[in-house]
């Protein structure tokens, strides 16, 4: 139609236009929420936490007594949500440049139980390691004998594959049963001497290499003692090697603890120490631990405002009305583009909701029954040819009384089914009743059941829509797609094409013989 | 079975106007709101009409408060029938047309015998908001019945047929008669199975007929041929359209027109959200023709000679 064709088309394009910058927004607002807050689009998304407790075990012997271990530290990719000492009477001090926990007390005698309990989540594979350059690395004194096994060595490496690192790691244990490697490292060797022995070839070629411990993050893990791993300064970097694959970087779900040649653990004032590593895993919801995530790439500015920080209360209302617009953009569509006729406008949207709460079918059955029980009642009614007033109260007031009755026997009769009646909104339930009783009078049984039936069937649709874990998830955690909602039914207001239903009610009007 | 669902293209060949379109195309543009409360209550639209002599049914009276209820005796006395309905209502809702009747009996046009405590809560629930749109108190109005036109006798079933103009911009742009069926309930309403005849908006002959969307050449109950369907005032009917145009200034209205035996075509009610079942009455899609009317249609013209400029078009 030639009406005012100008004015059309512009409104139509403001608006597509501000559709195209809504899902721009939402867009870029899913992936800052994923990126930097850790949000999943999944509901079943979960992060591992780990928690690695440090038992530190020894006799004190002195009057003062200085603790000190190496703990893992978040530059390893591995962020810490939370880190704990037990150690009661005990001074407490972070040292965060040497990546140790220094515990000091006075006047400790016998036996002492140290705790350090450290929970981390999010590994992330390949971060760079400890930067720091390493001093230069002088060639090792060595023997005749071991000068020629160096050489032996080395000239095997070349057999091998990798780098220069990976080659000598495993021509050592290529050769480490050999008679002559024995000569430089004992057959019952630890492997912190192992370790060291690598340590000391790679330094013959002037590569500066270091020890890391690492445990494995694993269920229920207990060990004494922390893998020993192997650091090399590289090519310009450090590379973290196994030493017996000699692959590189660290392995999934493992956590350094300690690098360099400092020790694990240092007592002064005490003998016989150990400590003993466990670790535990457990599992939070994404949406719990975004505050952690916000923190740790430091967006929490974001994340302060987000509705993510309310309290739990507040925020299950709001996860709540976040799926209304959903459920309002499906009536829209039921009706604008589909066609369906329902009894009020937002009717089948809050039917769908009860829904939700009273379960699928008993919901289904049990309002059902509420209408029927109604419409017989209205009838009964009728006849008393009740002002208006008065008679839609006396439905109202019916049908708080019917709620109440099949509550209270489903209840005793433990019918779900039954006492799910109190989910439904009263005035709704009253509305219905009253303006298919009216319908019913004025239009006949067929139409009053067409217009109940579309009313059921639109908020059927909602109640898959709104019900879905997915859904609800999604709705909540990007919220920023009400936006686009907003968007889209403002643009469905200038759809005018046909409805679905139209198509069938004007199909008298095609000529078959065009 | 499906196939009606790929009718979109056919039906925007055939100019069809769909609801959607309807209301943001047209409604929404040549409707003003501001408009709506002069067809919303009908005192109001009656005595609109009698301002630009525009034939409507006389009115007797109002009642306006509960407590006039009791006088209804006094403000019918001297008229031999009369009909109720409410100020605010709609299609047919809340209309009682009493045909005669004395101080206890009130036999109505659908054949019952009411008591006057019938009559009186019928005025009460018209007054209460039973019937009008929102459910807002209502006036009720009282005015003379019509005189029933014999001409449609054989073509309609109890009840009484109207005739529906679509007024577009001033022009009488689409025609349709609506005939009560037994079906129906005596009442002119499509959806509730009456019989829709399209009437072509030039010459006034029947184009087409329908029944429950179907087409249909004869009057179910009375057997009728509904081609042979005449009716008689044709210009004056689509004058009284045309005027309904100038009363309102609503760009889009359907009026609805009844047939007086002595006082000639009269106007019920005007509609500002006519429906679009008069396409299918009438097999032919209404966009086309308001296209036609946007298009090539005169402006500035009298409502007398809209009238005629479309009843020269079929010439």
């Amino acid at each position: 139609m030639k009406l005012n064709v100008t004015n059309f088309f512009t409104i139509r394009k403001v608006l597509s236009l501000l559709l195209f910058c809504a899902i721009a927004y939402s867009a870029y607002s899913i992936y800052y929420k994923v990126k930097y807050w850790g949000f999943s689009l999944s509901p079943k998304a979960v992060t591992d936490v780990w928690t690695v407790d440090a038992k530190i075990s020894f006799m004190a012997i002195d009057d003062k007594v200085k603790v000190s271990l190496a703990v893992p530290n978040d530059r390893d990719g591995f962020k810490i949500l939370s880190e704990e000492v037990v150690a009661k009477g005990y001074k407490i001090t972070q040292d965060k440049i040497n990546s140790r926990v220094i515990l000091e007390g006075n006047g400790k005698k016998g036996r002492q139980n140290l705790y350090y309990r450290l929970s981390i989540y999010d590994d992330a594979q390949n971060v760079a390691l400890n930067s720091l350059l390493p001093a230069k690395v002088e060639r090792p004194i060595l023997s005749e004998e071991e000068n020629v096994q160096m050489r032996k060595i080395w000239e095997l490496s070349e057999l091998q594959k990798g780098d220069k690192v990976q080659k000598a790691i495993l021509a050592i244990n290529q050769e480490v049963n050999s008679p002559t490697m024995s000569l430089i490292l004992p057959l019952n060797h630890t492997s912190k001497e192992f370790a060291e022995k690598v340590i000391q070839i790679l330094a013959y070629k002037r590569i500066p290499a270091r020890i890391a411990r690492a445990i494995k993050l694993e269920e229920g893990r207990k060990t004494e003692k922390p893998d020993i791993m192997l650091e090399a300064f590289y090519d310009g970097h450090w590379t973290l090697y196994d030493l017996n694959t000699a692959k590189i970087g660290l392995p999934k779900n493992w956590v350094i603890v300690q690098r360099g040649g400092v020790s694990l653990l240092d007592v002064k004032g005490g003998e016989d120490s150990t400590v003993v590593f466990s670790v535990l895993k457990s599992v939070a919801s994404p949406l719990k631990m975004a505050e952690h995530r916000a923190k740790a790439h430091d967006k929490l500015w974001s994340y302060n405002y987000s509705m993510y920080t309310l309290p739990v209360f507040e925020q299950n209302t709001l996860k709540w009305l976040m799926i209304f617009p959903l459920a309002i953009l499906v009536v829209v569509i039921m009706r604008n583009v589909i066609g369906v006729s329902t009894m009020g406008t937002f009717t089948p949207m809050l039917l769908a909701m009860a829904l939700v709460r009273t379960g699928f079918w008993s919901g289904l059955i049990c309002f059902s029954v509420m209408i029927a029980l109604g419409l017989v009642m209205r009838a009964l009614v009728a006849k008393l040819n009740l002002l208006l007033v008065p008679r839609i109260s006396f439905v109202v007031i019916f049908v708080i009384l019917l709620i109440q009755v099949l509550t209270v026997v489903g209840y005793r009769l433990n019918y779900t089914i039954v006492s799910s009646a109190i989910f439904f909104p009263i005035i709704i339930t009253a509305w219905i009743i009253e303006r298919a009783s009216i319908t019913w009078e004025e239009e006949g049984a067929v139409n009053t059941l067409k217009e109940i039936l579309f009313t059921f069937i639109t908020a059927v649709v909602t109640y898959f829509v709104i019900s879905n874990e997915y859904v609800r998830h999604v709705m909540f955690a990007f919220n920023e797609l009400n936006l686009v909602i907003l968007f889209v039914v403002m643009l469905l207001g200038t759809y005018t094409g046909y409805r679905v239903t139209e198509l069938m009610r004007f199909a008298p009007l095609i000529h078959k013989e065009n | 079975m499906f196939e009606w669902l790929f009718n979109g293209k056919k039906l925007r060949e055939n100019g069809v106007l769909g609801m959607n379109d309807r209301n943001y195309s047209v409604i929404a543009k040549y409707n003003k709101r501001s408009l709506y409360t002069l067809v919303d209550d009908k005192v109001k639209t009656k005595r609109l009409a009698n301002s630009i002599n525009i034939n409507t049914p006389k009115m007797i009276g109002i009642i306006e408060f509960q407590y006039q209820v009791k006088n209804l005796l006094d403000i019918v006395k001297g008229y031999d029938s009369f009909v109720i309905k409410p100020a605010h209502g709609s299609g047919g809702k809340g209309v009682l047309v009493i045909k005669k009747y004395d101080a206890e009996h009130f036999y109505s046009a659908s054949g019952d015998v009411l008591s006057f405590k019938d009559v009186y809560q019928h005025v009460s629930n018209i007054l209460s908001g039973l019937f009008s749109l929102g459910g807002k108190y209502d006036v009720a109005l009282i005015e003379e019945a019509v005189n029933f036109s014999d001409v449609f006798k054989n073509f309609s079933y109890h009840g009484v047929p109207d005739v529906r103009v679509i007024v577009y911009k001033g022009f009488p742009a689409m025609v349709m008669m609506r005939l009560a069926t037994k079906e129906s309930g005596g009442r002119a309403n499509l959806h509730q199975g009456a019989v829709g005849v399209g009437l072509d908006v030039s010459t006034g002959l029947p184009l087409n007929a329908v029944m429950h969307n179907k087409p249909i050449f004869e009057h179910p109950d009375t057997k009728a041929n509904l081609m042979d369907l005449r009716v008689p005032f044709w210009r004056e009917h689509l004058i009284i359209g045309s005027l309904a145009y100038d009363m309102t200034g609503l760009g889009y209205l359907g009026a609805d027109i009844v047939l007086d035996e002595n006082r000639g075509p009269m106007m019920l009610e005007v509609n500002a959200r006519p429906g679009l079942a008069i396409q299918i009455a009438n097999g032919k899609g209404l966009k086309t023709r308001l296209q036609e009317i946007d298009e090539t249609y005169p402006l500035g013209l009298s409502a007398e000679e809209r009238v005629d400029f479309v009843l020269n078009r079929g010439k």
